[in-house]
């Protein structure tokens, strides 16, 4: 313990007598530790608005559908609207919002195009919270409630039909028996979105819908989000568990391309870490070779004047241990002062179209989280020391009076 | 009872049409009912049931082709189309029954239902579409008309018929207006879109007797903003009213055709 109290100045000392070398390692350490956390906070962000634009892309955190509407979305595979144990449940604290709905493939027709589309019939104020076309209605009106008989189109939609608010427009689709209805039907808002969801969706009241498709009373989905006091996993048990004859999936299923990209996100983060870390260590290494090869003679002396070998690998170990705990000290500092800076949000305005285009939203919140900031601080700065042994290992290698007697 | 009735010749035709107008109105000759002019139009186009032999012109500005074809018709919503020549469209062949449409190739030797998506493509390559045969008839169901003018054109009174859609009906149209000589003489058809612009246009080019009737023999479908890219179809030959069984409006028969010789016409 004595050796110790005098060998932590000793090293503090022995760093400082090249600042020129020692800063800069410093720097090579605060730089990637900086840039270590705050990439990953960066990441995160955008991979978290990624999977919440993914879910508010009529997807949800889970979905009830009939059995084999999955593999075949018409309404011949439908199922009645929830009622008894079911609707207890989705009404319940452990749901936070749930949108029953009528989705099935259909034709839509202007005077100059014909299209195919996904039908949506929604009761547009449960869809808050639930999708984005809640919130993205951004010319005409939103449908009223779900009597509503105006249809919902995207821009880029409405754009290749040639039509636009306020022009009627030819809906057709397979009905409950499977034969081919039709229904004309006015134009009354236009929603911005991803381009994909543009094309692919197009709105209208849930009950026009159920009419059009000789399916009163009867539903293709119910996409639900679960509250914060009941974990995913559990919802889907218990709702399963609801409604035994029922197809109950979580996005991740539902959704494995989305659960992949989230996944190989958290993974980039790790890379990342990986190397930026080897960058780190080689800076350490060198720097801390040169210093211990300088000092061939001074450890030779030191040690003939009693200085015990494992106390010189302690003291260099001791000199990687403050270098390393100092750079990560200051670039963990730099990362917060950037993350606190950035809280507000970074605004992807400026791109929003190319922001649309990958799906992920338009102001990205960095957040550091407790967790990850003190592993990676602690896997940085442990590991480093660990490689400083090398270095310390080639200190006490050498032949005393060989070490003393060169210049 | 009354498709009979208008089934009839021309002449019984215009004779119902005179009793039961003068039974509404006393001043029919000035204002006849657009909703039963044409109803009359259609009625003396395609008969009870028809057989036609029709030649249909492509023209395009670098190219043109003529392909031959016999038309069956029966009521308002069976007909069988059979194409005869060039060698290379010969035996292709379109069934139509009320809404849905079935397309033969001979070559695949395959029958395939016609989707809802593809009905709005052109058909054989011409400026018709498949909806504009299969939903010929929506003119009557799913308009309300109103006539909107007459004008006197070789010793005929020639109405202008302007058909609006009912709301909400399953139609993209803005309107139509239909124009129809006063013995049921079909003489054009205008398509708007729904902003009131002329999208595409049907005029009769040529009328005379076939079948025994006064007919528009040769109609030109041509869309607006084109220039010089049209469709002509002309009948060269016609018979109506004549007995045409139910089982030539069959996917079989589609497949595999059965001789039929028109005879015991009007």
């Amino acid at each position: 313990m004595r050796v110790l109290l005098i060998l932590i100045p000793f090293a503090w000392r022995n760093l400082w007598r090249n600042q020129r070398r020692t800063l800069i390692t410093l720097l090579v350490v605060s730089v990637g530790v900086w840039s270590i956390l705050t990439f990953n906070a960066v990441i995160r962000a955008w991979s978290d608005s990624s999977l919440a634009g993914s879910l508010k892309n009529m997807t949800a955190e889970a979905q009830i559908h009939a059995q084999d509407y999955l593999d075949d979305p018409d309404m011949a595979h439908s199922f009645p609207e929830p009622t008894g144990e079911l609707l207890q449940l989705l009404n319940s604290p452990s749901v936070a919002n749930w949108a029953p709905r009528v989705r099935t493939p259909a034709i839509i027709q202007s005077e100059y195009e014909t299209l195919p589309v996904t039908l949506v019939g929604i009761d547009p104020d449960r869809e808050a919270g639930v999708s984005f076309i809640a919130d993205s209605v951004k010319q005409g009106v939103q449908l009223k409630d779900a009597k509503d008989e105006g249809v919902i189109l995207g821009r880029h939609l409405a754009k290749r039909l040639n039509t636009r608010i306020g022009k009627r427009i030819v809906l057709m689709a397979n009905d409950i028996n499977g034969r081919l209805e039709e229904r004309g039907a006015k134009v009354i808002g236009i929603f911005s979105s991803s381009p994909t969801m543009e094309d692919s969706f197009m709105f209208t009241g849930l009950r026009p819908a159920q009419k059009l498709l000789h399916a009163d009373g009867r539903l293709s989905e119910i996409a639900m989000m679960s509250s914060a006091q009941t974990p995913l996993p559990q919802l889907v048990t218990m709702t399963r568990q609801a409604a035994p004859g029922l197809d109950i999936q979580s996005w991740d299923e539902l959704q494995p391309m989305t659960k992949g990209i989230h996944d190989l996100t958290e993974g980039f983060i790790y890379v990342w870490l990986w190397v930026m870390f080897v960058l780190i260590a080689i800076g350490v290494v060198n720097t801390q070779l040169m210093a211990v090869f300088e000092r061939t003679q001074e450890f030779g002396l030191l040690q003939a004047l009693g200085f015990r070998p494992n106390w010189v690998i302690l003291e260099v170990l001791l000199e990687a241990l403050q270098i390393i705990g100092f750079g990560v000290l200051v670039g963990s500092l730099a990362a917060y002062a950037s993350v606190y800076f950035l809280q507000d949000g970074i605004s992807l305005e400026g791109l929003s179209a190319g922001a649309d285009f990958l799906g992920i939203e338009r102001v990205l919140y960095p957040r550091l989280e407790a967790r990850e900031f003190f592993t990676t601080v602690i896997v940085v700065w442990g590991l480093g020391v660990l490689t400083a042994l090398w270095p310390a290992r080639r200190a006490v290698k050498f032949n005393v009076i060989e070490a003393m007697r060169s210049t | 009872m009354s498709k009979r009735l208008w089934g009839m010749s021309g002449a019984g035709q215009l004779a119902i049409g005179v009793i039961g107008m003068c039974l509404c109105h006393s001043v029919w000759a000035a204002q006849p009912d657009p909703t039963q002019l044409i109803k009359e139009t259609f009625d003396n186009w395609r008969g009870e049931s028809s057989y036609t032999e029709v030649t249909m012109t492509v023209h395009r500005p670098d190219w043109e082709r003529s392909m031959s074809m016999l038309a069956l018709t029966l009521g308002e919503e069976d007909s069988l189309v059979r194409f005869t020549a060039p060698a290379k469209d010969a035996g292709n062949a379109t069934l139509k029954l009320e809404d849905d449409m079935w397309i033969f190739n001979p070559r695949l030797n395959q029958i395939l239902k016609l989707p809802a998506s593809m009905m709005a493509q052109s058909w054989m390559g011409s400026d018709f579409s498949y909806n504009d045969l299969a939903k010929a008839n929506d003119v009557l169901t799913e308009y309300t008309h109103k006539l909107i003018s007459h004008i006197q054109q070789d010793g005929h009174t020639v109405y202008e018929v302007e058909a609006m859609p009912k709301p909400d009906s399953a139609t993209v149209w803005g309107k139509l207006v239909i124009h129809i000589r006063d013995d049921g003489v079909m003489l054009g058809e205008d398509y708007y879109d729904q902003d009131m612009k002329l999208l595409k246009r049907m005029q009769t080019v040529k009328v005379d007797t076939l079948g025994g009737r006064p007919y528009p023999v040769a109609m030109t479908m041509q869309k607006a903003d084109v220039g010089d890219a049209w469709t002509t179809i002309e009948y060269l030959n016609g018979q109506f009213n004549i007995d045409i069984p139910q089982s030539m409006f069959t996917k079989s028969n589609l497949r595999n055709p059965r001789p039929f010789t028109p005879k015991g016409a009007e």
